[in-house]
């Protein structure tokens, strides 16, 4: 069991316990004002969990990209020495695809099962195809940009150019510049 | 080298003009036995994901046999019969002998799904994998008309919901390795509880899954020798990280680098491209080579897989299917790893877009030498029937595309005979010569009936099939590659492990050469790179190339 459903049934148990057994009156409707405050603080814990998952996700995508920074400067300088970066050409389009996946396959399962318990963080952007299900910071369109940048430079692996390379790393920190500022 | 040619007396002619003309003979030629799909209500997706179909000459006498795959019938949680898998071995005059109990093929009682073939410990004959929603079962041929289940020996049970699988020599150590992959974590019990809870566009409850379901991981198994394998798939880079819901399995050389690659059809998830690095190790390059996700970067439900040349330009393109309401997608291959979806420019998104496909199919179905594409169709839920508004039916027709030879296609099923017609609900599709004509039948399975053979009597062009003649000692066959140059055109071929769905189409290769009356260059590519060189050939033959 989940640790948040723990605690929800834990204060339920408490709230029915410190209600004692008296018959409430008749005119007493409405919803015991015990359990209004405790779903109220759920509501702050769900409502914060939303927030905490932006964060992460935002995380990843930073660490990735500043990864990927350092990628692409690693694989400059290493033609500008006129030797072999075809490692580090691909290392980067594998990052930079993972910009636009946000994160690996191993962060699109924990979506996958996100999805399945039926957690959407953009539920009303997924419908309206502004974000992929489940999805949190990247948009499609940004996803398909990122997806084919780094199609671009995995293609430059084989018979790189300092130019090119630079051209197209410029045109991913402007993209991710772009997905940041509009994230906020 | 030894040339022979082959007979090529043909059935009844299609009408003058008709490019294609296919009628379904499995009745007549003894393929009866029907395949076991679940409830009626198809109440849980394994109802429903139906199984596969493999051409394979089992006794080595030049005619292919057909194995058909197997499931469960049941009645709520009941399990009414378990459907045996059958061996149908070619007699050479049309028809088929139900050899199963002979050969020791039955599938061991358990509900099968795919096929694949391949001489996995080197003795000449080619054994069978059967993968199933439990142990695999890894039939070893005896060389004698008997085969033996080796699967506990060898190391590849591997209990779970297998589906795809292929053979290739990863490592370029001279054996046969092995990918499966697995759909869902389930078990018999959730099998036989299933009930249709999932609301279907707010009209119908109908089978859970993929989604809510969880994923299982597919798996690597590196050939040790003596018949034996270890699951090496960390070790191989291979790790299902995703937890896709893997369906078909294809190797093949997608990057023209010499060593095959494995890709992988995953149902709702990004498909995988695994490039083999060297060594046995491989890197998951989907996302940034293009064949991960559709042009607008969105995963599809992926079923089954074809690879070939269908434009004819000298790289291996790729065809997905995938379910109802999305098109199935082509993946133009550039030669270098990296491919473009071309689904919408290709003609072939459009007219797939309707129907829900599993099996795929490259192959020069009239001989004028492209590449021609066929899908298997057939919805998983029957009660898509009670509501018409929709346009969906749960039994699909299934559709024939042809190529221009460029790579362009046109929905060609209303002239193609009254095989291509029927109206099933379809799953595996094999491709085969059966009656050694020179042209290509259709092996297709269908949920809860017998199978269908299409007989190809299309008017077609010259043709050629190639037949490999290697001693054991030498290495695989899987993963070698033909090329010919027939003019200004260049034809290539691979001899697969995997594809379609669940399937497993003819060992030998087959070239569609239209007018062309001679061949001028069959070059091969053997796995282990090197190659053998033939000039100036006549068409119209089978002939058998040795290493």
């Amino acid at each position: 069991m989940h640790k948040l459903e723990w605690i929800c049934r834990l204060a339920i148990v408490l709230l029915v316990c410190t209600a004692g057994v008296a018959v409430p009156a008749a005119s007493d409707t409405a919803t015991p004002p015990q359990l209004v405050e405790t779903y109220d603080s759920l509501a702050d814990t769900i409502l914060a969990a939303k927030k905490t998952e932006w964060n992460l996700v935002h995380t990843i995508l930073a660490t990735t990209y500043g990864h990927a920074e350092g990628m692409a400067k690693a694989a400059l300088a290493k033609l500008d020495r006129g030797a072999d970066a075809g490692s580090e050409i691909e290392a980067l389009a594998a990052l930079v695809a993972q910009i636009g996946n946000e994160g690996d396959a191993g962060v699109a399962a924990i979506r996958k099962r996100l999805i399945e318990g039926g957690h959407h963080h953009h539920a009303s952007g997924e419908q309206q195809g502004i974000y992929d299900p489940g999805f949190v910071i990247v948009t499609r369109d940004a996803k398909k940009q990122f997806l084919d940048s780094s199609k671009s430079i995995a293609r430059m692996a084989k018979s790189p150019d300092s130019a090119a390379l630079k051209s197209a790393w410029d045109k991913v920190a402007q993209e991710f510049k772009t997905l940041h500022e509009g994230a906020h | 080298m030894i040339l022979f040619l082959a007979g090529c007396e043909r059935g009844p002619q299609p009408d003058p003009g008709a490019a294609f003309h296919f009628v379904d003979v499995a009745a007549e030629a003894g393929l009866d036995r029907v395949v076991l799909a679940g409830r009626p209500g198809k109440d849980h997706l394994l109802d429903s994901a139906g199984t596969g179909a493999a051409w394979l000459d089992y006794d080595q006498d030049g005619w292919i046999d057909a194995y058909i795959v197997n499931g469960w019938k049941l009645d709520g949680d009941r399990v009414v019969e378990r459907g045996r898998n059958a061996l149908y071995r070619n007699r050479g005059d049309g028809t088929f002998e139900d050899v199963t109990d002979r050969a020791g093929v039955g599938g061991e009682g358990h509900w099968g799904g795919g096929v694949a073939v391949a001489d996995y410990d080197a003795d000449g004959f080619p054994d069978i994998l059967v993968t199933n929603f439990g142990p695999n079962v890894l039939y070893r041929n005896r060389g004698d008309g008997t085969f033996e289940n080796t699967a506990a020996e060898a190391g590849i049970e591997s209990p779970g919901w297998n589906t795809g699988a292929a053979f290739l020599d990863a490592d370029g150590d001279g054996d046969l390795d092995l990918y499966i992959a697995t759909y869902i974590d389930q078990s018999t019990d959730e099998v036989l509880a299933a009930e249709r809870t999932l609301d279907w566009k707010g009209v119908d409850k109908v089978a859970v899954g993929p989604f809510g379901l969880p994923g299982a991981v597919d798996k690597f198994f590196v050939n040790e020798g003596g018949g034996r394998y270890r699951e090496a798939t960390s070790e191989a880079g291979l790790d299902d990280l995703g937890e896709g819901f893997g369906f078909a399995v294809r190797a093949a050389d997608l990057d023209r680098d010499g060593d095959q690659d494995i890709y992988v059809a995953n149902d709702s998830d990004a498909n995988y491209f695994y490039r083999n690095e060297g060594g046995g190790v491989f890197r998951e390059v989907g996302l940034w080579s293009g064949t991960a996700l559709d042009a607008n970067g969105a995963a599809q439900a992926g079923m089954g897989v074809a690879i070939g040349d269908a434009d004819n330009d000298g790289a291996l393109d790729i065809v997905v299917t995938n379910f109802s309401e999305d098109f199935s997608t082509m993946y133009r291959g550039d030669g270098d790893g990296f491919f473009d979806d071309v689904s919408a420019t290709s003609g072939v998104g459009k007219v797939t877009y309707p129907s829900l496909s599993w099996g795929a199919l490259l192959a020069d179905l009239d001989n004028d030498g492209d590449q021609d594409l066929v899908v298997a169709n057939g919805h998983i839920y029957p009660q898509v029937d009670a509501h018409p508004e929709f346009e969906l039916s749960y039994a699909q027709r299934n559709q024939l595309l042809e190529n221009d030879g460029t790579g362009q296609f046109t929905d060609v099923t209303d002239l193609a005979g009254p095989g291509m017609a029927q109206v099933r609900s379809s799953r595996g599709l094999a491709a085969g010569d059966y009656d050694n004509d020179g042209d290509l039948d259709l092996l297709v399975t269908h949920l809860d009936e017998p199978p269908s053979l299409l007989r190809n009597d299309s008017p077609g062009g010259a043709w050629l099939e190639v037949v490999f003649d290697v001693p054991p000692e030498d290495g695989p066959i899987v993963g070698t590659e033909v090329t010919l140059r027939v003019g200004e055109r260049t034809l290539i071929r691979d001899r697969s492990s995997g594809g379609s769905f669940l399937s497993v189409h003819d060992p030998r290769l087959h070239f569609g050469l239209g007018s062309a009356d001679r061949i001028d260059l069959l070059e091969v590519r053997w796995p282990d790179g090197s190659r053998t060189e033939l000039t100036d050939l006549p068409v119209n033959q089978s002939i058998t190339v040795s290493k």
